[in-house]
């Protein structure tokens, strides 16, 4: 096992499994390339995206699903080539790929929290690569409020 | 917002230095060229947004803050409160 000086945990060992190369890097993060995808029993189902060059980059996750039951990826042809995924079709969420929203937990200026659901981050499990996907025409929201999700009415009801 | 009117192989100018050729006009996209100086950066508009909340994102992660954010992320049932995080586990598939 590695050790990895992480933002909120101190140092931490992880294994070398746990780590996703990000080729293109992330907007705004360009020169991180290599980060951790840590979880812990306590904190699930929060995940944490920590750079392993620098310590003071750190991301909250949320599994895709469950910020938005429904959600729907739709990569473009370059994402799939990123990730080497077979074009043509999407893949599967939890089997093929993990989709995330990365968490904005507050600020100063916007106490409640945030997923973003336009542009996740995307993993290829089998070959460990990771993007940062834009889903230009989705429709989602860069700041979906996450507070929705334990007042969110029982759809079925409704039906 | 200044609207305009162009069609295909036609441009325009922004200030003296940036042109903005139509390419190509199809149902649902226009391919456009741009030209401008190394100095003018130019990216779309979704990039910048993610850019942001990234850096937002980033800057927002304290420890305190998590243990508000699981109170909000607890899915039903009742979730014992969250003293320490203690224990690390690699990530595996099953956290999808």
């Amino acid at each position: 096992m590695n050790r990895i000086q992480t933002k909120c945990f101190g140092e931490m060992s992880y294994s070398q499994k746990a780590v996703f190369e990000f080729p293109g890097g992330l907007p705004g993060f360009e020169d991180e390339r290599m980060f951790a995808f840590l979880s812990q029993p306590a904190a699930h189902p929060l995940m944490f995206m920590q750079s392993l060059t620098r310590a003071s980059v750190c991301f909250i996750l949320l599994p895709i699903l469950v910020a938005d039951p429904n959600y729907e990826l739709s990569l473009t042809p370059d994402d799939l080539e990123a990730l080497h995924l077979p074009a043509g079709r999407q893949p599967e969420i939890g089997t093929e790929v993990l989709c995330a929203a990365m968490v904005c937990a507050g600020a100063e200026n916007r106490p409640h929290p945030t997923v973003n659901l336009l542009a996740p981050v995307v993993l290829n499990l089998r070959e460990r690569i990771g993007i940062q996907a834009i889903l230009t025409l989705s429709g989602y929201s860069h700041r979906h409020a996450l507070l929705a999700l334990n007042s969110q009415p029982d759809l079925a009801l409704c039906s | 917002m200044l609207i305009m009117r162009r069609r295909a192989g036609e441009s325009f100018l922004i200030g003296g230095e940036i042109e903005v050729e139509v390419l190509e006009v199809s149902a649902t996209r226009v391919k456009l060229g741009i030209v401008a100086p190394d100095a003018v950066q130019i990216q779309r508009k979704e990039t910048q947004i993610t850019r942001d909340e990234n850096v937002s994102a980033a800057s927002s992660v304290r420890r305190d803050r998590i243990f508000s954010l699981l109170e909000k992320v607890a899915l039903g049932g009742s979730r014992r409160a969250v003293k320490t995080l203690t224990v690390v586990s690699p990530l595996t598939s099953e956290d999808t």
